[in-house]
């Protein structure tokens, strides 16, 4: 049982990293600041403009 | 007893991989089983990680646990975050897994499966994987450089300069060659035009619902994608059998192109958040879901491989490309194998991530072992198709013959028998109006795709919307590097304009954003329209060019990691990098000559423009194709210079580097490694 809960744990997180959605609550503990939409645009701006800085692997 | 139990477990799995590699070596004349395959991988992959990888681990990298990682020193919960090394391992491969891999593999079993899928395997054993291994642990010891400030810190400026100027030309080749490969796919098919032109919208919906509706629920946002997603693949069956929508959505390959080169020019300058990320957060999950499901599928089927272990193509006279096993296959297959990009990813965000260095193990050279599973299952996909229907679906009609009977006729005449009824049939059951000359290899692979999964459960009666599926996946994530490549191509323009024009550099600066969109766009839509038009397939010209780039980058990123293996060790350890580098490179260097100077049309692009000057000398050339003609002879000859190029370029890199290890191991130059000083790791495992 203990091992299933740690699958489900990392493919959650694995899931919250490639959503970005762990990042944004990363944010948001960085700068104590609640979620809002304007701070999810604000996070969604910065990490985007850098992500799409790089290109896709073929 | 634990550890006698642990040998005996290591040398059992060793037994397995070289009896199942000895048994399909030398099985002839019978359909062989993909356990085989899946079993010879499987088994090598885990014996060259466990010996191998860790031999360079211990002995070469000296990885450190107590060492504070890049994302432990400069965390700053954005960019550098420790990580677990699981979820980093998943967020690698999702970031290295593209078509390549999937493609690749499909166009090599033109040769029959042994070739490839042996290449595949050694290469990503003792090539690919130490490749990506090398360059994440550089990158992390590096604070998470790039590949291409080390081989400006590492080579010299002549060694970054290179490397840019290679990605930037790499790029162009790539988006123009996988624009091709969903073209091709989509040519004449209202039901796959559909699907995938429904995916647009649906995209856009996604970006408004994350930006206005429910900001942040990116997951939620991509299930609900995902649900409409599937329910377009049913909308585009309705289409295709609408009398009055089904000519609406059936495009020729020149509509297509045109189509993706405007949308191509859209997507880079709209904003990220509308089109883009949405599409990219969707593509992901759908991509780690169809390779999962891939695999579960083929070992829940076990297929039998239809093609043979060589076919009569070895000699070079194949109908999807020309040119011999060496060192064609080797070009082919790529990504499968070696991807000079996966260097980029390494050198990425994947150094940003890892919290403890024993983590670059699994993820570096793991990851790719992983990535070249997947291409051994596009290999069985490609495979479980009878010889004659995948060279009848990838054969272009400039070979085979332009009416189905001919092509039939001709295929039938190499000893794969198929008949214009059989492949009427199965294009009636998958949904297609013709499945003749889909060259590119996403229509063959979708076609293995969807048996495998038809085979699983529904049968013949949900062929078509697997089928469907299949190419949505492919064509969903092709159009995502299609948006991603041009935005990127367009910031390096504009980087390199920024130095003539300073305007110019602004990436917020209309005019700037919309020329350099333009210009890059042009760039790959020029060879797009060169690969439609192509009575070849254009994929002929196309993949090779693809791979011979991919390849070279590949030995790029080689070079660096030698330099810094030679500044670590002198030449105790060169040969771990120098092998496959010398491989690559002498590889490429042949491809590359082949593809310029070969007396035979088919293969050399001079001798294929000699041929064409030729007969429009003699007058042998109709009035109507006289332009064509022209253009055609100018296509070939301006591909010779591009491959010329990537040859000149990476010779210059090679030279760099091979200067400075002479110079290193003589003695006359400083071995000075640049690696981050050492700080002591505090991180506790609670925290990951």
């Amino acid at each position: 049982m203990r091992r299933v809960r740690e699958f489900v744990r990392i493919l959650l997180g694995l899931l919250g990293e490639l959503s970005d959605e762990n990042a944004y609550r990363r944010h948001l503990a960085a700068h104590g600041r609640p979620h809002s939409r304007e701070e999810w645009r604000r996070f969604s701006d910065e990490r985007l403009g850098a992500k799409y800085l790089r290109a896709k692997c073929c | 007893m634990k550890r006698i139990f642990g040998h005996l477990v290591w040398a059992a799995l060793a037994i397995v991989a070289a009896f199942c590699l000895g048994g399909i070596a030398i099985q002839r004349g019978e359909p062989i089983n993909s356990i085989w395959l899946v079993l010879a991988a499987a088994c090598t992959y885990a014996v060259g990680f466990r010996f191998y990888a860790k031999f360079i681990a211990v002995r070469v990298m000296a990885l450190n646990d107590q060492r504070a990682t890049p994302a432990e020193r400069l965390r700053n919960g954005h960019d550098f975050e420790p990580t677990n090394k699981w979820i980093v391992f998943g967020h690698h491969f999702a970031a290295i897994a593209g078509p390549g891999p999937l493609v690749g593999p499909t166009l090599a079993a033109q040769f029959g499966y042994l070739p490839g899928t042996l290449w595949i395997i050694a290469g990503a054993v003792l090539g690919g994987c130490v490749q990506d291994f090398v360059i994440l642990f550089c990158s992390m010891r590096r604070d998470g450089k790039s590949l291409g400030q080390m081989a400006r810190e590492e080579i010299g400026k002549v060694g970054g300069i290179t490397a840019l100027l290679t990605v930037l030309f790499i790029m162009v080749i790539l988006l123009a060659v996988v624009a091709l490969v969903v073209v091709n796919a989509l040519k004449g098919s209202p039901w796959g035009t559909f699907t995938i032109a429904a995916t647009m919208p649906i995209a856009v919906l996604m970006g408004i619902y994350l930006r206005y509706w429910r900001p942040g629920k990116v997951l939620e946002c991509s299930a609900i994608g995902f649900v409409l997603v599937v329910l377009s693949i049913f909308g585009g069956q309705w289409v295709s059998r609408s009398a009055t929508l089904a000519p609406v959505f059936t495009l020729s390959g020149m509509a297509l192109a045109w189509s993706v080169i405007v949308y191509g020019f859209f997507a880079s300058a709209l904003p990220v958040w509308l089109l883009l990320a949405p599409r990219d957060y969707l593509s992901t999950f759908v991509k780690l879901g169809v390779v999962l499901m891939l695999g579960v599928g083929i070992l829940f089927v076990r297929p039998d491989l239809q093609l043979p272990a060589f076919t009569r193509f070895t000699d070079g006279t194949g109908p999807i490309f020309a040119g011999k096993i060496f060192p064609f296959c080797f070009i082919t297959i790529a990504c499968g194998a070696i991807s000079g990009f996966h260097s980029l990813i390494s050198s990425g965000t994947t150094p940003k991530l890892i919290a403890k260095e024993w983590h670059a193990w699994p993820v570096g050279y793991g990851s790719m072992a992983l990535e070249s599973f997947v291409g051994i299952m596009a290999m069985i996909a490609a495979c479980v198709l009878q010889p004659g229907i995948y060279f009848a679906v990838n054969s272009p009609g400039g070979v085979v013959g332009a009416t189905p009977q001919a092509a039939v006729e001709t295929i039938s005449s190499w000893g794969f028998p198929v008949t214009v009824t059989a492949m009427e049939t199965l294009a009636a059951d998958v949904g297609e109006q013709s499945l003749f000359y889909r060259t590119g290899g996403a229509p063959s692979l979708a076609l293995g795709m969807a048996h495998i999964f038809a085979a699983s459960g529904g049968g013949k009666a949900i062929l078509g919307f697997w089928y469907h599926f299949a190419i949505m996946f492919e064509a969903l994530f092709i159009l995502t590097i299609i948006d991603a490549g041009t935005r990127v191509g367009r910031f390096m323009l504009q980087d390199l304009l920024g130095h003539v024009h300073k305007p110019l550099g602004r990436t917020s600066w209309m005019p700037g954003v919309i020329g350099a969109s333009a210009a890059i766009v042009l760039a790959w839509g020029y060879f797009l329209v060169q690969g439609v038009r192509d009575p070849l397939g254009g994929i002929n010209s196309l993949w090779p060019l693809f791979g011979i780039a991919n390849q070279l980058l590949a030995a790029i990123a080689l070079c660096v990691a030698t330099t810094i293996l030679v500044k670590m060790h002198r030449a105790r350890f060169l040969w771990i990098t120098c092998l496959p580098l010398a491989w690559l490179v002498t590889v490429c260097y042949t491809a590359g000559w082949q593809k310029i100077f070969s007396p035979l049309p088919r293969m050399g692009f001079l001798a294929q423009a000699d041929q064409l000057e030729a007969a429009l000398r003699a007058g042998k050339i109709a009035a109507a194709q006289v332009a064509a003609t022209e253009a055609q002879i100018f296509n070939n000859r301006l591909d010779a210079v591009v491959c010329g190029i990537f040859l000149v370029l990476v010779t210059t890199i090679l030279v760099d580097s091979i200067r400075l290890w002479i110079g290193i191991l003589s003695g006359r130059r400083a071995a000075h490694v640049v690696e981050a000083p050492f700080v002591l790791s505090r991180l506790r495992p609670e925290e990951l």
